[in-house]
């Protein structure tokens, strides 16, 4: 209790007036004779006695007055323990990963959380966030209760995998906007695979306070799990034993060495059952033998029979589609035949059968209808018939896709058809007494795509070039260059078509690639993209995106793409399924999907298989991780700490609306007395 | 001539000859009448003849027309006794402006005497009381009456406490003869009490008249402040507040008026309450009427 302006308690002196008027004043009574006090007796005194009564009563009113007005004007203040309005911010981060799903996991998380949110400070921003998957903020950083309590009750068990390096990279982003104090609590049942490798990816910022609530129970226990499954997407002839199989891994996590039984279901008729040995906390490898499914899209799934920890990660399921091989036109000068016994070995290999080369020479192809291809190659054939050559324009501008090989042939007559250039250059390396290598190679591109290229350049390193023209670039996008910055791979956009351009032969004399196993990986890669067929992969993992149309779409045409989830809904609005560029399948089970272009695809999704490993975070690891935040360990629920601070809060106000309440009462009781007098006078 | 009874001027007239004279002047101007009457035989009524009445009342000249015996009536030609008892006790002093409650008293009591001696023929007489008898002058209609009687007034000032039962046995004893009596008083004491003590002289044939002498500012007081109030004849001392005056003293006071005058009323007394503030004209009348009445 204080006083803002203190000098302007001197105004109490004014209460000297009242203490005249009421209690100096009246002592000087002035004598009147009467001529009886007959009717002045035992009344008069107890009237008098009431009359004093109220003049105290008024007498304490103007008092009170002028106490208050003086102290209003003194402005006085306490100092309230209210939350201080910089004090932490508190983070509750409840884990909804699949192996949440787990026993009593998730409810006993959600419950702890709740119970923390329940005891925590009324007034102390909150924000509610779910791990598992994405990372989601499901509330911004407020104080509402109700609100975030009902964010929390809202969170449902999910199956993405957990990343405590994403909960770190998270919060250091959080922490660039927010340079207060955070207190982070982490409900989750601290799964040992989802720290990563590196713990520094996972270390929080410095004012961020990390408690962790885990909510494992007791030490991992036996889990089976179908770790991979290796089936084809496509199938064209199930009786091929080459292709036409399903390779299972069956891994045991904390699990004895057992006898397990490997089922195969398509579209849910068990087809086949294996009996495999799975050694110790081991892996096993189960084959089915042939695939036959019908035409059209199976839903497959691979089974593990009996009881574990952990029931839900029992199955994998994928999507096979069985169709006739996709033919596909090879281009090629007469006098090159070894072009098209390399890409076609190339594809036979990768593809499983799923396309049939058909190689022709240029001049044979005049009366070829390019629709009719999944895509076409033109193998060093600088000049084309007219007729083929106008149809296959317009077949790139409709959408279809063409690979351009530039071999010797290209230095020669300079013009490459379709790309709209020429070649502007050749480097014969060979001649000039030495070889290029593969410089820069970008795996994001679809026909290079490579989710972990090796320290060999993703296998590109030892590929040596010997001859390589120089197109015109123009708009095209570079996939890979040459160690001398010469482009080796390169994109254009015809139309709604593309055009994919290589520098060099598909043959072993322009350059060694036919010998490289990259080859075929790269054939592979670059048929399912000039084929579309890339988006159309028969499993996936949870939280993986589909491209759901193409990149750039020409304006003006806003085909519906259609996605149906495995409880049979459609996730998507009207206005989503006509602008969505691609969709995450968040959920395990069989996606159907049409996309933009026409085609269908069904997708088995699995969740990731790393949630199967129920092993928690060792004691150590858990201290470690929290002690890089603070050193707070592990804390029972509902434990939120809030920094109190005394802050002044002014009484101004208060004191006026009372001083108001006072003066509108001694203004009633004046005025009564007042009234009696002038009735009298 | 109506000024000439109000109590503001007769306050500047020093001799009570004067201002008896100049009242009762003043009244009897403004009664549109006489003031000669009752001094002489008035017809009162006829009386059909009884036996044993006096045949000297006969009105034989009825009788010679009429053949019938009746009895002419006149109204007495007596005079009467007026008598004033005046109250002196220190209550009478208290004025709240001029005239006090005892010089009006002497301006009603001079007035009385003045119209009965010198305009009725009455005798008249005056007892000075407070808690005992302080002066008595015989009822008489001897020349210098009216001048003893003034004397006796202006001899009469207020001390001590008003005691009615004391005096009564000397009033009693002086009171021989019928008549009229004024008792003049502010009567501070209980009304019972009051018409309890003067009842036997009632009985003894005696028209009572109560002049109750009050004060404005007894009936109505006025107080701006609470104020410390001192009898004036016991010398007590009580604090009194505006409101109690404006409420409580008020209703008492009313009822102790309202009381007084019930119980005189149906002693068979006449009561009139007189504010120093009004003119003397109601006594005079009151008296009057009394004398009027047949007595």
């Amino acid at each position: 209790m204080g006083f803002l302006a203190p000098w302007f308690l001197g105004g109490l002196a004014a209460l000297a007036v009242p203490v005249f008027v009421h209690l100096l004043r009246r002592h000087k009574a002035t004598p009147r004779p009467v001529s009886s006090l007959m009717f002045f007796e035992r009344g008069t005194q107890s009237s008098t006695r009431h009359r004093r009564l109220r003049y105290l009563v008024l007498f304490a009113l103007r008092c009170a007055l002028l106490l208050l007005v003086v102290l209003a004007f003194a402005n006085p203040y306490i100092r309230k323990a209210t939350p201080d309005a910089n004090f932490r911010l508190l983070l509750i981060v409840l884990d909804h990963s699949f192996s949440m799903r787990a026993g009593t996991r998730f409810a006993d998380a959600k419950q702890q959380a709740l119970a923390l949110l329940a005891g925590k400070p009324h007034g102390q921003k909150t924000q509610i966030i779910s791990l598992g998957g994405q990372f989601e903020m499901r509330t911004a950083a407020i104080t509402d209760d109700a609100q975030l309590r009902a964010a929390l009750e809202n969170i449902q068990p999910g199956d993405g995998h957990a990343n405590f390096g994403e909960l770190g990279q998270a919060m250091r982003s959080l922490t660039e906007t927010e340079d207060g104090p955070i207190e982070l609590h982490l409900f989750s049942d601290m799964q040992r695979t989802a720290m990563p490798s590196n713990l520094a990816e996972a270390v929080l910022p410095n004012n961020v306070e990390l408690m962790l609530h885990p909510v494992a129970d007791g030490p991992a226990r036996a889990n089976w799990t179908v770790e991979s499954v290796e089936a084809p997407a496509t199938l064209s002839d199930p009786k091929d034993p080459k292709h036409s199989r399903v390779q299972a891994v069956i891994a045991g996590f904390g699990t004895p060495a057992a006898t397990k039984t490997v089922s195969l279901l398509v579209n849910g008729k068990t087809i086949a059952t294996r009996k495999i040995e799975v050694p110790a906390s081991g892996r096993a490898t189960v084959e089915f033998r042939p695939l036959d499914v019908g035409y059209g899209f199976n839903r497959c799934e691979v089974r593990v029979e009996g009881e574990d920890a952990f029931p839900a990660d029992d199955t994998s399921v994928f999507a096979v589609r069985r169709s006739d091989p996709e033919r596909v036109l090879f281009v090629h000068a007469a006098e090159d035949t070894r072009s098209a016994l390399y890409f076609g070995s190339a594809l036979s290999a990768a593809t499983q059968g799923s396309f049939a080369v058909q190689s022709v020479a240029a001049e044979q192809a005049t009366d070829l209808a390019p629709s009719k291809y999944a895509f076409v190659v033109l193998s060093d054939t600088v000049t084309l018939p007219g007729i083929f050559e106008h149809t296959l324009g317009q077949y790139v501008a409709n959408g279809g896709r063409v690979l351009i090989a530039l071999g010797t042939a290209a230095g020669h007559h300079r013009q490459i058809p379709l790309w709209g250039g020429d070649v502007k250059d050749t480097h014969d390396y060979a001649r000039e007494g030495g070889t290029a290598t593969v410089g820069l190679v970008d795996f994001g591109y679809p026909a290079l795509d490579q989710a972990q290229p090796g320290a060999d350049n993703g296998g590109w390193a030892d590929v040596r070039v010997f001859y390589a023209a120089v197109p015109e670039q123009g708009q095209a996008r570079v996939a890979a260059r040459l160690s001398d910055g010469t482009p080796l791979l390169l994109d254009k956009q015809v139309g709604e078509g593309h055009i994919m351009l290589l520098a060099s032969g598909l043959e072993n004399l322009t350059n060694d690639l036919p010998l490289h196993p990259i080859f075929v990986v790269f054939v592979d890669r670059m048929a399912r993209y000039l084929s579309g067929d890339e988006r159309l992969s028969g499993s996936k993992v949870v939280d993986s995106f589909v491209q759901l149309r193409g990149a750039a779409e020409p304006a003006g045409v806003a085909a519906n793409v259609e996605v149906i989830d495995p409880d049979g809904r459609r996730p998507l609005s009207l206005s989503e399924a006509r602008t969505m560029q691609s969709f995450r399948l968040g959920r395990s089970g069989f996606y159907q999907i049409r996309f933009a272009n026409g085609r269908d695809a069904v997708i088995g999704v699995n969740p990731d298989r790393r949630e199967s490993n129920l092993e928690p975070l060792t004691k150590d690891v858990q201290d470690l991780w929290s002690g890089s935040s603070g050193s707070r360990g592990t804390q029972p629920a509902g434990a939120a700490r809030v920094p109190v601070k005394a802050r002044p809060v002014s009484l101004w106000w208060y004191v006026m609306m009372l001083a108001l309440v006072v003066a509108s009462a001694e203004t009633a009781l004046a005025s009564d007395h007042l009234g009696t007098q002038r009735e009298e006078a | 001539m109506q000024r000439f009874l109000d109590p503001n001027v007769l306050a500047g007239i020093s001799s009570l000859d004067l201002l008896a004279k100049t009242v009762v002047d003043g009244f009897v101007a403004g009664l549109h009448r006489s003031p000669d009457f009752g001094f002489s035989q008035e017809f009162a009524e006829y009386r059909a003849y009884v036996p044993g009445d006096d045949l000297r009342h006969v009105d034989w000249n009825l009788f010679a027309r009429t053949e019938r015996c009746y009895l002419k009536r006149y109204r007495g030609e007596t005079n009467t006794q007026v008598t004033v008892l005046l109250d002196a006790s220190n209550s009478m002093q208290y004025t709240s402006g001029p005239p006090t409650k005892m010089d009006y008293a002497r301006f009603i009591a001079a007035s009385l005497f003045y119209l009965a001696i010198h305009n009725q023929r009455d005798a008249a007489g005056l007892i000075v009381f407070d808690e005992d008898v302080r002066e008595y002058i015989r009822p008489s209609t001897r020349p210098g009456q009216l001048a003893r009687l003034f004397a006796g007034l202006e001899r009469a000032e207020p001390r001590a406490t008003t005691d009615l039962a004391k005096p009564l046995r000397h009033f009693q004893n002086l009171l021989h003869r019928r008549g009229i009596v004024i008792l003049i008083s502010d009567f501070y004491e209980e009304p019972e009490k009051i018409v309890r003590a003067i009842a036997p002289l009632r009985f003894r044939g005696n028209e009572i008249v109560l002049l109750h002498i009050l004060d404005p500012q007894e009936i109505r007081p006025e107080l701006r402040g609470s104020a410390l109030l001192v009898d004036l004849e016991t010398d007590r001392r009580i604090e009194v507040i505006p409101e109690y005056a404006r409420t409580t003293y008020r209703a008492k006071i009313d009822t102790h008026i309202e009381e007084l005058r019930s119980r005189a009323q149906g002693a068979g007394m006449d009561y009139q309450l007189l504010v120093t503030s009004e003119p003397l004209d109601r006594a005079l009348r009151g008296y009057l009427s009394l004398r009027q009445a047949g007595n």
